[in-house]
């Protein structure tokens, strides 16, 4: 029986540079977690897309072991968290398995919007934060002013906070010994029923999915048979133990308080969900643990490969990403222009930019993506009602009772100043305000209900563009409500493009009609032809560019009868028009059709 | 009668002079400064011009085009042995077409005389611009006032096939500019003229300065004007770039738009005889060493045949006859004929029954037809 009271289970909250990983880096080192010659910068943010943009993505844990002023040796529990509005409830979860939490801020440039966002989270799910003042070796460094900061508008002593340097190794004991004396240690009955919280898993190709969690209340070892509450599947625990920062280290026994893993031959993350209790078959916990959310798709879009043929490498790599991220969803589907690729769904645009990434980098895949959409609910004149994320399935107007859009609550907090710079933006995306509360003396958290079609594209960006990067959004489904619909398509030369169709409210319809033809027009390369590009709903066209007719393009000397260069030149462009997609009778680069489909969301 | 059916099939010959006094900063034919070269060069010519002599006595030298590069600078002495030579080693028709490129700046009085005396009958003049400054921005150097000069001795001395060169698209150039060095040509009284767009070539002074040309469509325009311009002066546009009074066309030229067989002898002239194409690699010194330098060497696959057919055609006004195709051949025209009619509605091309050409709005886009419809060839090939 391990001693609970020497266990501390923390994550750490910064905002991105601000150093936490620099911080998490130095942690191991002072516990001599990690031999020296093997410690990699950032060891935490393994995925090398991390590194790149400086995010967490996953939830990552780990485990080391403290020698405190105090003589006593604690064990002492990282749980790293992902930063993106995408991943709150991932955020939530992780910091649900922790009594508390570091707030690593700046001492240059203070307190900033991510930072916010999740101490308030921390604070709600009660972690007792610490403030950490990194960075003190910077010349701009101004600890006290940071100090204030942090108590002005969080609101949390600060006063005698560690001022430390991550980087030049200054201070970092301090910062341990504030977790064993300010962090309280794991409750928790470890002759209850099990009960554990899942923050995340990973699928391993040789032991199945790795289950990483928390136990609040009792204890699981090899051989015992586990239940998931929520989805109900059922494993027999082959081997459990600590997250090492070298790798996995099994043990006899894991108890209430600990933080672990478990491996029982599962075949597929969507049976571990996070947020999911664990509890042992025979002898359960009465309750599951609260704040479980199914993982839900929020945003949809098509992705095709660049060359048709390559379609089973990316149905093999979508099943390999699916292994171990439960929220990404995807079906076949074609199209007239693209060919064959799949419908897919993703928490957010961050996932979805993220997932495409990996499979561009990681499956050596050339990608084409359609514009994101949300799913809407259509009310047939049969009566039935129809799921539709797809503008290729929308029904005839003629045959729709009633049209219905997502909606999310969206929760915004920002400093009071920063209000009547949000207030607008939120009118102008269609966003119904419900009410407004002070936090405190600067901290305003204002409620919307607001369509989740014009939350996902760069709300979020334009949002903290508004607020220098203060403000933080966190938005949960709310419910379908009746909308005033229309399908938008796109003809070139008189044919339709259904690549380029979109489901859009009617006030918005006209804007972003009229950019999608701009764009167009930009990007379409003169043909021998002129070009109209129109945008229409049912027959009535509501914007229209024209790409001129080609003017010239001719050798006009004759070389001196030099045929051969002369094929030369005409083949070269002829190599050209290969990398075209031919849409109707137009010709348009892909780099150029992806430009229009990257469309930057203003309206 | 015999000798005659043994020494019907035409040749033209191409004789290139690789030297110039300074580059033009747009030009990328081969040519070099150095003076010294000339002799070691006429005589490898002179030697080069013996050997194929002998090996085309089955041809009828019909054209004779001495380009460069400046032909002109080498002198008339220079000038008057490789004429000679060519007299002496091929059969040349009567009434051969031999012209001379010449720089205003080194055609004098002898100079004329000599091309006179030697059979010279047509003189194509690099006037390129009416306009001095624009003449020095390119790196030409002689004035249009040599160049009037030039061509008012050779009319004199009685030459009266005179082409003159013009460059369209030059930085900074208006249409207005432009047509005015088109109206003073005319007012030197041509029977040809080659008006060619500036373009940027690869490796060129002005490449490398990349400086700001009109953009296409007032290009195009220009284009457009300056045809319309020659036209009302009686001239008939026979080619993408090319104007003729009548019977004054380049018979020359023609050759490379019908393909036909033509020799070019010296570094970077090209040949096509006997369904072959090479080239002399553009190296005077392994030139002069006597060295074997044929580059380019290319057996044109019978397929191939139609692209290039259809490719050279198709510059010109004439235009391609699909009868004419289909017996050359042996193939079904259909895919071609049906890939010029979806360009019918917009003006491109235009068709007198089984002829189809270009209109010169389709002149302007030529590489984009060719393309269009060589592909729809090759589809039909290729299924």
């Amino acid at each position: 029986m391990k001693n609970r009271e020497q266990i501390r289970n923390f994550s750490i909250i910064a905002h991105i540079d601000h150093g936490k990983s620099t911080l998490a880096d130095r942690l191991l080192e002072q516990c001599k977690a990690v031999p020296q010659r093997e410690m990699e910068e950032q060891l935490l943010d393994n995925m090398d897309l991390e590194r790149e943009r400086g995010i967490t993505i996953k939830a990552r844990a780990v485990r080391m072991e403290y020698e405190a002023d105090d003589g006593k040796t604690y064990e002492m529990n990282l749980i790293d968290t992902p930063g993106h509005v995408d991943f709150n409830y991932e955020v939530s979860r992780s910091l649900a398995a922790c009594e508390g939490a570091l707030l690593v801020v700046d001492a240059a440039q203070g307190i900033e919007a991510q930072t916010l966002g999740n101490t308030y989270l921390a604070i709600d799910a009660g972690l007792e934060v610490v403030p950490v003042i990194n960075k003190i070796d910077l010349p701009a460094a101004d600890a006290p002013r940071v100090k204030q900061e942090i108590e002005d508008i969080i609101g949390i002593p600060a006063e005698d906070s560690p001022e430390i340097s991550a980087k030049m190794n200054i201070n970092i004991h301090a910062v341990l010994e504030r977790i064993v004396s300010d962090i309280p240690a794991p409750k928790g009955d470890a002759d209850a029923p099990l009960r554990a919280l899942i923050f995340d898993s990973q699928y391993d190709p040789y032991k199945g999915v790795v289950v990483y969690m928390r136990l609040m209340e009792g204890s699981i070892r090899p051989g015992m048979k586990v239940k998931m509450m929520a989805t109900g599947a059922s494993f027999q625990v082959l081997e459990c133990g600590y997250m090492l920062p070298l790798g996995l280290s099994p043990q006899q026994e894991l108890c209430a308080g600990e933080v672990g893993y478990f491996t029982a031959s599962i075949k597929t993350v969507s049976d571990t969900r996070v947020g999911d209790t664990v509890t042992e078959a025979a002898r359960p916990t009465d309750e599951a643990l609260p704040g479980y959310r199914p993982a839900q798709p929020m945003v949809f879009c098509g992705i095709y490969t660049e060359d048709g043929s390559k379609y089973p490498d990316l149905r093999d790599a979508l099943e390999k990403l699916q292994l171990n991220d439960a929220a990404l969803s995807f079906e076949p589907e074609s199209s007239v222009a693209l060919g064959f690729g799949f419908r897919c769904g993703f928490l957010g645009m961050l996932h979805m930019e993220i997932i495409q990434e990996r499979l561009e980098r990681e499956f050596d895949l050339d990608l084409v993506t359609t514009l994101p959409s949300v799913i809407y609910e259509i009310v047939k004149t049969d009566g039935t009602v129809i799921r539709c994320d797809n503008p290729h399935d929308y029904p005839d107007p003629a045959l729709i009772d009633q049209a219905r859009e997502p909606f999310v609550k969206a929760t915004i907090m920002t400093p009071q100043e920063f209000v009547g710079n949000i207030m607008p933006m939120c009118q102008e995306r269609r966003g119904v305000f419900k009410d407004m509360q002070y936090l405190d003396a600067h901290l305003v958290e204002l409620h919307y209900e607001m369509p989740t079609g014009e939350i996902i594209y760069d709300f979020f960006d334009a949002l903290k563009a508004r607020t220098k990067g203060y403000a933080s959004l966190d938005y949960e489904f709310l419910d379908y409500r009746p909308s005033d619909l229309v399908k938008v398509d796109m003809l070139l030369n008189g044919d339709q493009v259904d690549a380029l169709s979109f489901i859009v409210h009617r006030e918005k319809a006209y804007g972003r009609a009229r950019r999608i033809c701009e764009k167009l027009k930009e990007n379409i390369p003169r043909q021998l032809f002129e070009v109209p590009i129109q945008a229409a709903i049912g027959g009535k066209v509501i914007a229209r560019e024209t790409v001129k007719a080609m003017r010239k393009d001719v050798l006009a000397k004759c070389y001196g009868g030099d045929i051969t260069r002369k094929k030369k030149l005409l083949e070269k462009q002829k190599e050209g028009k290969k990398k075209m997609r031919s849409l109707g009778t137009v010709q348009i680069p892909t780099e150029a059709f992806m430009a229009v489909l990257k469309l930057d969301e203003e309206s | 009668m015999s000798k005659f059916s043994y020494r019907n099939r035409p040749l033209g010959l191409y004789l290139h002079i690789p030297f110039c006094v300074s580059k033009c900063t747009y030009c990328d034919f081969y040519s070099v400064p150095d003076r010294e070269l000339m002799q070691g060069y006429v005589s490898a010519l002179l030697t080069h011009i013996r050997d194929y002599g002998r090996t085309c006595s089955g041809y009828t030298v019909d054209t004779v085009y001495i380009g460069g590069g400046t032909p002109t600078c080498i002198g008339p002495k220079f000038l008057a042995r490789i004429l000679q030579e060519v007299r002496n080693c091929f059969p040349l028709a009567d009434d051969a077409e031999i012209t001379v490129e010449c720089n205003p700046e080194s055609t004098d009085k002898k100079m004329l005389d000599t091309m006179k005396k030697h059979g010279v009958n047509r003189l194509s003049f690099g006037v390129q611009s009416a306009h001095d400054d624009e003449l020095k921005k390119i790196g030409r150097i002689h004035t249009f006032g040599q160049t009037k000069e030039a061509v008012g001795l050779a009319q004199q001395r009685g030459f009266s096939n005179i082409s003159l060169d013009l460059i369209y698209g030059l930085p900074g150039q208006t249409q207005e500019m432009f047509l005015d060095s088109v109206a003073q040509c005319l007012a030197m009284g041509p029977q040809h003229l080659s008006c060619y767009g500036l373009k940027l070539e690869p490796g060129t002074p002005m490449e490398r300065e990349n400086p700001v040309l009109p953009d296409d469509d007032a290009q195009a325009d220009t284009y457009l004007a300056m045809c319309e311009m020659l036209r009302a002066n009686g001239f008939e546009h026979y080619e993408i770039s090319n104007f003729a009074k009548p019977g004054f066309r380049s018979r020359h030229n023609i050759k490379y738009w019908d393909l036909s067989e033509y020799l070019g002898l010296g570094p970077g002239a090209h040949s096509f005889m006997n369904g072959r194409r090479f080239a002399f690699a553009r190296d005077i010194k392994a030139y002069i060493g006597g060295e074997d330098i044929l580059t380019d060497e290319e057996e044109v696959a019978s397929f191939q045949r139609q692209g290039e057919y259809l490719m050279v055609r198709l510059r010109t006004a004439d235009g391609v006859d699909f009868l004419e195709l289909e017996k050359r051949y042996g193939i079904d025209s259909t895919p071609y004929e049906e890939s010029f009619r979806r360009l019918l509605g917009n003006g491109l091309v235009a068709h007198q029954g089984t002829r189809w050409y270009l209109t010169e709005e389709g002149f302007l886009v030529s590489n984009s037809i060719i393309n269009a419809v060589v592909e729809a060839g090759q589809e039909q090939v290729e299924n």
